[in-house]
């Protein structure tokens, strides 16, 4: 006799909505495949054009590949010096916003003060304010303390826009430490050193550690107030990403420089995906 | 039980760092908003109170379609990505086969900035771009589309809706995550179809994540300027988008105010509307 003939029907028909279930994921999966692929390997078939033979309207990839285009970005356009600044403004950001937040992270973390909600929201205000309108107001803040066009303005400005993440992720990470661990730490003679070297540092690690990446992440990302503090004496990756975008677009240099921008985050993002839970995700994300 | 805590004095000195620093900053750009589209604190030229700027503001047409529009991108764009991702989220509430793999694909565009995200899905939408050719090749239209820089805004809906799913699809799930089995298993005991649980049970229990949600991508969408700038309209631009030219190009500083204050205003109506609602839902619930 058949075997399926022998089965109850009820397991049959938990069998097929196994595979029905089953059909819906691989149909996400290909479609979500899609969704983020096809974007990005487009950027890269665009970085990869040879200039002597064009990738013209009814070709879907370009007839054939060079490096041409990426050497062209280094040598002839400011991108090697809008990387370094990039890049030496976002570690000096990601410490001095970690400096800032630490204090407050513990006390909103710790400590059950009066108006604790509103400290809460207003520490969100760089995130939940408009870009430019804080860009274009703060630039005249600048103006009056000659911060304008300077690095350390582009740095302040950093830290401003990364404060939220940090200090989001890091209270959250200084809450979800049981009281009982510091009693006992207390009833066992740790002072206040002995308490943060053996249990605050440890246990807000991975809290600290996303922060840290969160707030990378921002300053490699910010455009607004870099566009408007920084230009033209600064030039930051978003802001030449611009530059290629808008009046002069050049589909070739702006998928380099996205390409540039985007791996390390990527790499960042898978980081943070395999070491921390993805609570810290969603907390840093204003999950009110 | 834990006592509330006081507010020693060296309470306010461990705050003042953090809070006091992003006080300092958008309290002082604020209020220079402020008083700018007032007439006052002009960095050249005098001051004083005037409503000249609001009202030369209000009567230009240019700066109500540039808020018109910027009021469309936010609500569509907000709408949009919401449908997009509420089904999803629903697909992972349950873990199966894969799914750890295909949340880290989705996450993907979380971590990809604004301005690569229009770069990337530009190289899509545009008029000779990937979509247009491929229908071009399937015969199925005999003319490009224009999706880019169209008129009405589809180009930049497109790409908030492609950068911000994730995002968005992070909210709902941890609000999705939230409703217990239980609550759906006696619904379907008793009979309730598909239809009805997703009506009747997961979109009224997941509705405070709903609003975040759309709150947050309405704010984002609505003073949005890069991705505006490079996949909107010639014209009308986006209110940030006008305040920044009118302020850098013009000098117009207490015009450019104006509209700051406007989108300031809009975005605060928008997060009290929202408390407001959160409580009538929950105190309906």
């Amino acid at each position: 006799m058949d075997k399926t003939m022998a089965m109850p029907l009820y397991l049959i028909k938990k069998r097929r909505i196994k595979r029905f279930y089953l059909m819906i994921t691989l149909f996400f999966v290909i479609i979500q495949l899609l969704w983020v692929g096809i974007p990005i390997f487009m950027a890269i078939m665009w970085s990869l054009v040879n200039p002597d033979d064009a990738w013209s309207y009814p070709n879907l990839i370009p007839p054939s590949f060079s490096l041409e285009q990426w050497r062209y970005v280094f040598n002839y356009t400011n991108i090697a010096r809008a990387l370094k600044t990039s890049y030496s403004i976002a570690p000096l950001a990601v410490i001095l916003s970690f400096l800032l937040s630490l204090p407050t992270s513990y006390v909103l973390g710790r400590k059950d003060i009066p108006g604790k909600k509103v400290f809460m929201l207003v520490v969100l205000l760089p995130m939940i304010m408009p870009g430019m309108v804080v860009a274009l107001f703060l630039s005249r803040v600048f103006n009056l303390m000659g911060l304008s066009q300077t690095f350390l303005g582009l740095v302040l400005a950093h830290t401003l826009m990364s404060m939220p993440y940090m200090i989001r992720v890091m209270t959250t990470s200084f809450a979800s430490i049981p009281q009982d661990v510091i009693d006992a730490a207390e009833n066992l003679g740790a002072g206040t050193f002995v308490k943060i070297k053996d249990i605050f540092l440890p246990m807000i690690r991975p809290g600290l550690i996303a922060g840290m990446i969160f707030a990378f992440t921002t300053s490699i990302e910010e455009f607004n107030l870099t566009f408007i503090i920084g230009t033209p004496t600064f030039e930051t990756i978003p802001t030449i990403l611009y530059s290629f975008m808008g009046y002069n677009f050049i589909r070739t240099n702006a998928s380099v420089v996205s390409l540039l921008m985007m791996t390390p985050n990527i790499i960042m993002l898978f980081i943070v995906e395999r070491f921390l839970k993805s609570d810290y995700l969603s907390a840093s994300l204003g999950k009110m | 039980m834990k006592k509330k805590d006081k507010m020693t004095p060296f309470i306010i000195l461990m705050l003042i760092p953090g809070v006091g620093f992003i006080v300092f900053f958008i309290g002082s750009s604020i209020s220079i908003t402020v008083l700018q589209s007032l007439g006052f604190f002009n960095m050249m030229g005098e001051s004083g109170f005037t409503l000249g700027y609001w009202k030369s503001i209000l009567s230009s047409r240019e700066a109500i379609d540039s808020l018109l529009f910027s009021l469309r991108m936010g609500i569509l764009s907000s709408v949009g990505t919401v449908l997009v991702a509420f089904p999803l989220a629903l697909f992972f509430r349950k873990s199966g086969p894969a799914k750890g793999m295909l949340g880290s694909i989705i996450k993907v565009p979380l971590f990809i900035p604004a301005l690569v995200a229009a770069f990337l899905i530009l190289n899509l939408i545009s008029y000779h771009g990937l979509i247009n050719t491929t229908l071009m090749r399937l015969n199925i239209i005999d003319e490009p589309l224009r999706m880019l820089n169209d008129s009405f805004g589809w180009g930049v809906i497109t790409i908030q809706i492609w950068k911000n799913l994730p995002f968005v699809l992070l909210i709902l799930m941890s609000a999705i995550s939230s409703i217990r089995d239980d609550t759906i298993d006696a619904a379907r005991n008793l009979g309730a179809g598909y239809w009805s649980v997703l009506f009747r049970i997961y979109i009224p229990l997941a509705m405070p994540g709903i609003l975040v949600a759309m709150i947050l991508m309405f704010i984002k969408a609505f003073g949005d300027f890069p991705i505006t700038s490079v996949a909107g309209p010639v014209y009308p631009s986006s209110v940030a988008n006008r305040m920044q030219i009118m302020a850098n190009l013009y000098q117009e500083w207490n015009q450019a105010a104006v509209l700051g204050v406007i989108i300031i205003i809009t975005t605060f109506f928008v997060i009290w509307a929202y408390s407001r609602f959160a409580e009538l839902v929950q105190g309906g619930a």
